[in-house]
């Protein structure tokens, strides 16, 4: 049953408000979306792109994308310009009076109001607004994606240029005790991304504790830390020198101890996020209740009835993130309305420890039929079986087939979905060396207060790097010991505060009296067992020259996770790769968070990021979101011609989301919804019997007239890319479904109709929504210009992001100017 | 390298982590603000304040006596002006200079001036009798200048709207300072007396960091106001004292003063509005810039009142950039000017503010503490800045516009 009298309103349209308003509008609600811009995306949509040699995962892209879906999506109305003015409470909804002058009366609010940047003018000594020289990162984005950066810093070859984290976060005294989460993770990769675009540059990022949260995060923070300098301490105040107009900082040298001034080209200021002006505005109207922070990421935050929150308005988040609240947000939304979900039945949830457990027996809460292969108790609704004898697993979204071993037999079941939670191996790090005899973390959290020791060493970030779950689980810890009356010192190398409130738990240690001591390398820690307990020796960070000795009772130390083999099984038996570190983890943002590169198959919990309980929680909700409301069926538009097929399977080899399975009769059949289009069985089939609603392109292609430049851009990012730019005449723009498309023959017709250069440009890798389009693109184009006859510039491949509008235009332009040399 | 074993139940430890804003240490980030804020700036030596903070969190209280970061530091907050936890220099270095360790560091002069002022009321030794002596003279000198009998000078008057709490200077090297701001008084037609109990307005136990020393000093001017029943103290422009005295004085005694308090300039400033001060801004026919001193702006929130009165008195105020609350400290705070042998040293921590004092072009600067006064006088000289350096009240006294 559908309702399509229901109407929703979506304030804000972010990537949170579109995610949401996608989700509802495919559910056949009428969506009214209102944003106080003139232009849908949100911040995002002014970001630059982040890839280097491949994609960063940033997500920025996926913003133009979501811009171009949600303009075309016939149940939404885009109100730009327009932001509510009055509300009133109705028997079954609103009243919502637009500042457009319109009333629509939805019965439910989505409030994705999004963020304001920090305004860092509030911090006089930082300079901004006064130098010129002194940017905040959104302005680095802005510069980025114009491709202008180069001239602002005068085409220095070697500008020294220095990020400072925390500018408006993490301040108590300001009321803003929180992290705002991304700003660490945004600095490195655009450390990562000037380095790429000036090898030269000398970059210095200053952080309070580098928030290396995430294996993504980690990865690039150890490369870089060997490509730029990592200085702990953030200056508060910016100089100039008066000879040379350059900026001057002091800092603590880490060697010497002394104050020293630094000079720079240019300092770009991590600002954090606030509340969106919008939101204040309209709190009262709402009836919602932000916490002091202006978000509503605590318990103390109320929200009113019929009204939901997503994305930053709920509290600092990235764009990933975003996206994923935004359609838990719809998905609630559906369900308040009673919107029928999706038949419930038949999930597997794989994985062998507490999590999956969790995920198994909140699903069968949920009303799934749900199968679990793990140990936890079985409930209604959720039967649990051997983990570990699982044989095969077949098929595609909707319909896999798992065959497995019991009691001596095999069986097979079928299920809708999967879900992916192995637990990875926790070692403990306790038998190592020098850790010989510490006590692992989970059991000194174990012990209760009255039998600890009097003095206790918690030492993280040591033999293994620090987790989320790890240092949150060691900060509470010794708040309770602290609080018991035991002395508790925490030796770290950054104290990681993600989280709502992880900011306000480290306070409130300190406050209790927990000690802190900081250590640069672990080199710098010397452990000595003695008589009575450890006696450790380090070099404290803070206080350069000095080394201090500290005796406990007690030392205790995070175990570590490592893959091991239930996740090792899980990737193989699921034909899913391991991400660098051996965990699972989509390695394309187009299918992150939860979801695998193969539809139906998600990841979920420690197996495949950082991931903590609070995090599992959403996760979780992300998927049920998936699950109950998936959306129509989507079909991409490629058939397999069943009498011209030769049964060979190539292309059920071939395609990266297994979404080609073998029907009764043994004959290739490709499953709509899990066809992402990329075309690469069209391209490979070896008797053309993939036929494509794309075929037309090859006709189109001999049309061409001569002395064209022809780009043959991917419909999701270079084409999308091309959007704003109005191309000059001799130019001619191809969409096509996927880079790959653009195979040999398809270039050789171009060129043989006369055009007078071909451009193919598609996706980073890494964000090719076809998983190997784009790397395949670009074999094609090597294969190409491998041919006699081909001059090497005939033929370029490029990499351009959906976002990354200035590039294309530039090397459309490069291009021309080398076709008229010629 | 050396070595220090971890000893978090020290004195040091015990007087801080009150855990009041100011003085909770323990809460410190580690974010290092404060490094970047310093004073100091990039000049050699001095203190690190992250490092001060550090050590006595971690309870290594003889290596912060041993760094001699103690007395290097000009306790002029500018580090912690901006601390996320709202962390206190001024308390963390006075409550360190106040520990036994530290107690043999003290500079001579101050012990020296302290005892002084405990003993004879007076940090350069004046006694009871020569005070009065001087005032007697000067007064008698006055009325003949001002051609008026009534043009009084008065000590130890009970019930005076006015107590003066004059810098001892005033009653040394500089008696023309004091005339000066007798001619203010006589100007604004209240009566006002000087007291031979306690002579000036220093109070250097806040120096030292010893609050029984700090209380009893504040607590001899309170009671000796109270006494005399006067209805507002005012104070010589002195820093530290305004800081005492306005901020901290509630806390030493437990209890507030019974009578209003406030500073020359403000005063001068009060009395203007009211129509009854009259300044002729012609006899200062230049812009002049004004410096805060820590003490008053940054520390006890005094920014505005100076700035007026001279905008009454010379042809604008120009700023020194940076000010107000980011304002560069002299270079002789915390005691330093105090101390004969810091010549050499004060010359470095003010480079800074020559350097700011110099970007202006101008000829002319005004402060409203005499302690900054001299420093940055000598400042001037040393750096040949060429600029003359006053006193907002000196200033607003040379132009005074007198009704007869
Ligand atoms: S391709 Fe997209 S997700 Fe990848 S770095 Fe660029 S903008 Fe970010
Ligand atoms: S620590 Fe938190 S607030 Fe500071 S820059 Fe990093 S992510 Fe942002
Ligand atoms: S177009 Fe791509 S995703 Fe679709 S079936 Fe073919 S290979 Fe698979
Ligand atoms: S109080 Fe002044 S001199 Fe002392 S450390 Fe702070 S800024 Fe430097
Ligand atoms: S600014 Fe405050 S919190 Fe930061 S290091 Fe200095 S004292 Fe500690």
């Amino acid at each position: 049953m559908t309702h399509s009298s229901d109407s929703v309103l979506v304030l804000g349209g972010g990537i949170a408000g579109m995610a949401a308003a996608q989700t509802l509008g495919d559910s056949n609600i009428q969506v009214h979306l209102a944003e106080t811009a003139d232009r849908l995306g949100g911040h995002a949509a002014t970001w630059a792109c982040m890839a280097t040699d491949e994609c960063r995962q940033c997500g920025a892209c996926l913003a133009d994308d979501m811009v171009h879906q949600t303009g075309c999506h016939s149940n939404i109305s885009v109100h730009l310009n327009t932001t509510l003015d009055r509300l009133e409470k109705t028997k079954d909804g609103f009243t919502a009076h637009l500042t457009s002058g319109e009333t629509v009366t939805p019965a439910r609010i989505i409030l994705a109001t999004g963020f304001t940047p920090f305004d860092p003018s509030a911090l006089s000594g930082l300079q901004f607004g006064r130098h010129d020289k002194v940017i905040t990162t959104a302005r680095l984005n802005q510069m980025l994606k114009a491709e202008t950066l180069a001239g602002f810093l005068g085409n220095a070859p070697q500008p020294e240029i220095a990020f400072i984290q925390c500018v408006g976060s993490r301040n108590r005294t300001l009321d803003r005790d929180f992290c705002s989460q991304v700003c660490c993770k945004i600095s490195l990769r655009h450390s990562d991304k000037l380095l790429h675009l000036l090898p030269d540059a000398d970059i210095t990022l200053f952080h309070m504790d580098l928030q290396t949260i995430g294996k993504e995060t980690r990865c690039l923070a150890a490369d870089l830390s060997t490509r730029i300098t990592l200085a702990q301490g953030v200056p508060a105040e910016i100089l100039t020198d008066p000879d040379t107009s350059r900026l001057r900082v002091i800092v603590e040298d880490p060697d010497t101890g002394a104050r020293v001034a630094k000079t720079f080209d240019l300092v770009v200021l991590s600002i954090g996020m606030s509340p969106s002006e919008e939101l204040n505005r309209m709190a009262g109207q709402l009836d919602v209740r932000p916490n002091l922070w202006g978000f509503f990421n605590t318990p103390d935050a109320a929200l009113a009835d019929g009204i939901h929150v997503a994305g930053c308005a709920a509290g600092p988040k990235d764009i990933l993130g975003s996206r994923q609240e935004g359609w838990t947000a719809a998905a609630a939304v559906l369900k308040e309305l009673r919107h029928d979900p999706a038949p419930k039945a038949d999930i597997l949830v794989w994985g062998d420890g507490h999590n999956a457990d969790t995920i198994a027996r909140t699903l069968a809460e949920n009303g799934h039929t749900t199968v679990c292969f793990g140990r936890g108790a079985a409930v209604d609704g959720l039967t649990v079986l051997d983990p570990g004898r699982i044989l095969s697993v077949d098929g595609t979204a909707g319909r896999f087939t798992v065959r497995y071993e019991q009691e001596g037999g095999r069986s097979t079941l079928t299920c809708r979905a999967i879900i992916a939670a192995p637990e990875p191996e926790y070692q403990t790090l306790a038998g190592q060396a020098d850790l010989s005899g510490a006590l692992d973390l989970t059991a000194f959290a174990g012990t209760p207060a009255g039998q600890l020791p009097e003095q206790t060493a918690i030492l993280l970030d040591y033999a293994a790097p620090e987790t989320k779950a790890g240092s949150r689980l060691a900060l509470n810890k010794a708040l309770e010991a602290r609080n018991a009356g035991r002395k508790i010192t925490v030796i770290m190398n950054k104290m990681l505060v993600h989280g709502a409130q992880g900011q306000q738990i480290y306070d409130q240690a300190r406050k209790a009296g927990v000690k802190f001591l900081r250590y640069n390398i672990p080199e710098d820690i010397q452990i000595q067992k003695t008589d009575t307990g450890f006696s450790l020796t380090l070099k404290e960070t803070t206080l350069p020259g000095t080394i201090v000795t500290l005796h406990c009772d007690q030392l205790v130390i995070p175990e570590t996770s490592v893959p091991g083999p239930g996740i090792d099984n899980a990737a193989r038996l699921l034909k899913q790769e391991k991400d660098r570190e051996g965990f699972l983890q989509s390695p394309n943002v187009r299918h992150r968070l939860t979801q695998s590169p193969r539809k139906g198959i998600y990841f979920a919990g420690p197996a495949h990021d950082d991931v903590d309980h609070t995090d599992l929680a959403a996760e979780l909700d992300g998927i049920m979101a998936d699950l109950d409301f998936p959306g129509p069926a989507q079909h991409a538009g490629v058939e397999i011609n069943q009498k011209k097929c030769a049964q060979c399977l190539t292309c059920l080899r071939i395609c990266p989301h297994q979404a080609i399975f073998l029907n009764e009769k043994d004959r290739p059949e490709i499953v709509p919804n899990a066809c992402f289009g990329c075309h690469l069985c069209v391209a490979n089939c070896p008797a053309l019997a993939i036929e494509s609603a794309s075929s037309a392109l090859d006709q189109a292609a001999e049309e061409r007239e001569k002395d064209q430049t022809v780009v043959l851009a991917c419909q999701r990012s270079a084409a999308l890319a091309a959007g704003p730019l109005t191309l000059p005449d001799p130019v001619r723009l191809i969409s096509v479904p996927c880079a790959s498309r653009a195979g040999v023959n398809l270039m050789l017709k171009l060129l043989v109709a006369g055009a007078a250069k071909v451009i193919v440009a598609g996706c980073h890798g890494g964000n090719c929504r076809s998983m190997n389009g784009s790397t395949r693109a670009r074999e094609e184009v090597s294969r190409l210009l491998a041919l006699p006859g081909i001059p090497p510039d005939k033929v370029t491949w490029h990499s351009v992001a959906a976002n990354e509008t200035q590039k294309l235009a530039r090397i459309i332009s490069d291009t021309r100017i080398s076709s008229k040399d010629l | 390298m050396e070595t220090a074993i971890l000893e978090k139940d020290t004195e040091l430890s015990r007087l801080l982590n009150r855990l009041t804003q100011g003085d909770n240490i323990d809460e410190c980030l580690t974010c290092g603000i404060c490094n970047s804020r310093c004073t100091w700036f990039d000049q050699q030596g001095g203190p690190v304040p992250r490092q001060i903070v550090r050590m006595a969190l971690l309870g290594l209280e003889r290596e912060l006596v041993d760094s001699r970061m103690l007395w290097d530091c000009l306790i002029c907050n500018r580090c912690t002006q901006d601390c996320p936890m709202g962390i206190d220099m001024d308390q963390v270095v006075t409550k360190a200079r106040g520990t036994a360790a530290a107690g043999d560091q003290i500079p001579e002069d101050i012990s020296k001036g302290i005892k002084n002022r405990l003993e004879l009321g007076d940090v350069n030794g004046l006694t009871k009798e020569e005070f009065v002596e001087t005032v007697e003279w000067v007064a008698e000198e006055f009325a003949d200048d001002m051609e008026d009998p009534n043009a009084l000078i008065l000590h130890d008057q009970p019930d005076c709207k006015f107590l003066y709490l004059p810098n001892p200077r005033e009653l040394g090297i500089n008696l023309m300072h004091l005339t000066a701001m007798a001619k203010l008084f006589y100007a604004m037609k209240e009566t006002w007396t000087l007291s031979s109990n306690h002579t000036d307005v220093t109070n250097w136990g806040y120096f030292v960091g010893k609050t029984d020393v700090e209380e009893q000093i504040a607590r001899r001017v309170v009671e000796t106001a109270e006494a005399l029943n006067i209805e507002t103290l005012v104070l010589s422009e002195c820093g530290h004292a305004y800081h005492v005295l306005n901020c901290r004085v509630e806390q030493l005694l437990g209890r507030k003063p019974g009578f209003n308090i406030v500073s020359m300039p403000e005063l001068c400033l009060a009395y203007a509005k009211k129509g009854i001060l009259k300044f002729d801004p012609e006899i200062h026919p230049y812009e002049i810039a004004y410096h805060d001193p820590c003490n008053i702006a940054r520390k006890s929130g005094g920014y505005d009142a100076p700035r007026e009165l001279l905008a009454l008195c010379c042809q604008g105020v120009r700023e020194l950039v940076p000010n107000r609350e980011d304002g560069i400290c002299c270079g002789g705070g915390g005691g330093m000017l105090q101390d004969s042998g810091t010549t050499k040293k004060r010359m470095s921590t003010g480079k800074p503010k020559a350097d700011q004092m110099r970007a202006t072009g101008l000829e002319h600067l005004a402060t409203a503490c005499l302690s900054c006064h001299r420093q940055l006088g000598e400042l001037s000289t040393h750096y040949e800045l060429g600029m003359k350096v006053d006193t907002v009240a000196g200033l607003a006294s040379e132009c005074l516009v007198l009704s007869h």
